[in-house]
């Protein structure tokens, strides 16, 4: 498959100002960034790697899938939801604040063929990477028609819900409350939708969603690609430390979220080996 | 006026070496990684990922997690094998035009040799250092490096197929360092670095299980940059060998301490995930301050803090 990924497009590491910040929904933000190299450059499912403060604590840099790009304005978009000290630092950070932001990281979606709709499934905060994506298949050179689904546990976790029925065609929104739109798990919603046919399928979300999107997807042979998350080091491949497992033996066992992903073809992925981690005991 | 001409260069092991900033091994990856972001010619050198016998699929995920001004790894030296390094790695590699310092650990003493043998026939190679500190993986590695008896056993045993320089990389997870270090020594290593992770872990209280899938892992960044300095300052009084000082150094001033503590040279690790190009300003920032403070030659600041002159001060 061809992908969006410019290979010769380099990677850039700099002091990048926040210049919109806005809280979308409870513990959720929307960051807009002034980076031209990266508006320029980034492709749907690469992300951006944020040090969030210029002191050693908190140590890691935080990685964010890009949402969106303002190609004109030379800015880009992310989402994210408040989980511990590094976004609680970025959920506080006024407009005009600089950070060190390195990117654009990792290989994006691969494009469709040029065969059948396309299926896009995002889970919470999964959704942003989607978004782009959703976005650039509506372009005229990579037009396709976009059916979305997106599952959250309430209606302020289905955040930018908007912004994503917006860029598809079809558009199903599910919570597990029920709060707002179908109530249930969105993998619930979906055998109707493979029934229906598709080119292609991607995903973004939770591991144990996207383990059952991938399996829907391998009973109904339509082709699966899922971005994943997972802890990381340096961005770059270097440190080894993102790894998910996948089905190979050897020194290929285990491959870098942020260098071999976060986009993977869904085939690959060993799902039994992350539903396990996932499991407590 | 222009500023003092300030000599970086240093001597370590029969190397000579631009500066003496280098990266530690496992947080460079070999050296291409981070060619987009980093003038890499400018590196005192490269200290490259573990490489082992056999490939190695290295641990399940997780296997990093953040701790206050640190981060816990348990990769388990994940790495493509001797053989694959040779013939896909050391090409780049040597196109870096930097001295190329390659890390090796084995489960046994014949692998360590095995490794040497094949190594010491590979062009370009400047020395060797011995993992022996390794806290991650079940056999081999750091068992090595926490008694003294097999410290010396495996040196001396490399030293015997080798003649590239040799530098043993210790465990802190010791009570007595200067005893591994002094049988390194007699088992004919030319240079110690000082000093590999901390065994430690983490718990996630949600899922009340540890956070790493392997239980424990290394402690590395500032948090454990005290003790890294203490431990090369000990071991610099104890035993005659050039210092790779190496802990959580993100600064010139903290490559100061290890120099002033007896290190002839650096290695800059967790830093550089963080910061890419955290030894190019490591190495700027040290030029200048030899230059404010009169320092014509930095190796005049190795175990400067050792002096018996009352008042300190610069040499």
């Amino acid at each position: 498959m061809v992908s969006f990924v410019d290979e010769t497009a380099g990677m850039y590491a700099q002091p990048t100002q926040l210049i919109r910040h806005e809280q979308v929904a409870p513990g959720y933000h929307l960051l807009e960034f002034d980076c031209p190299q990266i508006a320029a450059a980034a492709r749907p499912g690469q992300f951006v790697h944020i040090r969030v403060t210029s002191s050693w604590e908190p140590l890691l840099r935080r990685p964010f899938s890009v949402m969106g790009t303002n190609k004109e304005e030379g800015s880009f978009q992310v989402l994210m939801r408040t989980v511990g000290e590094g976004t609680q630092i970025l959920a506080e950070a006024q407009s005009g604040t600089e950070f060190n932001i390195m990117g654009p990281l990792g290989n994006g979606f691969a494009l469709p063929g040029p065969e059948g709709e396309v299926i896009l499934v995002a889970g919470g905060i999964g959704v942003a990477p989607l978004i782009f994506l959703a976005t650039a298949l509506h372009e005229p050179n990579n037009y396709r028609y976009v059916r979305g689904l997106f599952g959250a546990r309430t209606e302020d976790d289905l955040c930018c819900w908007l912004e994503f029925s917006g860029a598809c065609d079809e558009f199903n929104g599910i919570t597990e409350d029920g709060s707002v739109g179908e109530q249930g798990l969105v993998t619930d919603f979906l055998p109707p939708q493979l029934e229906r046919g598709a080119g292609c399928l991607y995903a973004c979300g939770p591991a144990l969603m996207l383990a059952e999107v991938a399996k829907q997807c391998q009973d109904a042979e339509i082709p699966c690609y899922v971005s994943v998350e997972q802890q990381m080091g340096c961005g770059v491949g270097a440190c080894l430390g993102c790894v998910i497992p996948i089905h190979a033996s050897g020194t290929q066992r285990y491959q870098r979220v942020c260098k071999d992903g976060p986009v993977f073809d869904a085939q690959i992925v060993d799902w039994e080996a992350i539903r396990r981690g996932c499991t407590p005991g | 006026m222009a500023a003092p001409q300030v000599d970086l260069s240093v001597e370590l092991a029969g190397l000579s070496l631009a500066n003496p900033v280098l990266v530690a091994s496992g947080t460079f990856g070999y050296g291409t990684e981070y060619a987009d972001l980093v003038n890499i010619s400018r590196l005192g050198g490269i200290c490259t990922k573990t490489v082992t016998l056999e490939p190695r699929a290295g641990n399940p995920p997780p296997r990093i997690c953040e701790t206050p001004a640190g981060m816990l790894n348990a990769i388990g030296l994940q790495n493509p094998g001797v053989d694959v390094f040779i013939s896909e790695k050391m090409p780049a590699l040597r196109e870096l035009g930097v001295p190329i310092i390659v890390n090796i650990a084995g489960e046994s003493v014949a692998d360590y040799v095995s490794l040497a043998e094949r190594l010491s026939d590979c062009a370009d190679i400047a020395a060797l250092e011995l993992n022996l500190s390794c806290p991650n993986v079940k056999r081999g590695g750091m068992e090595f490096g926490i008694r003294s008896e097999l410290t010396k056993q495996v040196v001396a045993a490399v030293r015997e197929v080798t003649k590239l320089p040799l530098i043993a990389k210790l465990s802190p997870n010791v009570t007595n360092i200067v005893g591994i270090g002094e049988a390194a020594r007699d088992g004919g290593a030319d240079a110690l670095s000082l000093i590999n992770t901390l065994l430690a872990m983490s718990i996630d209280i949600d899922r009340c299980r540890p956070l790493l899938a392997n239980v424990t892992g290394g402690l590395s960044g500032p948090a454990i940059r005290p003790v890294a300095v203490r431990m090369v300052w000990e071991v610099a009084q104890a035993v005659d060998l050039p210092i790779i000082g190496m802990g959580g150094i993100t600064s010139a001033a903290d490559a100061l301490e290890f120099i002033m503590a007896g290190a002839t040279a650096v290695a800059v690790g967790t830093a550089n995930f963080v910061e890419p190009t955290v030894a190019e300003r490591i190495i700027n920032d040290l030029e200048s301050f030899c230059q404010q403070t009169g320092v014509a030659h930095v190796a005049d600041l190795i175990g400067a803090a050792h002096s018996s002159s009352d008042a300190g001060g610069l040499p």
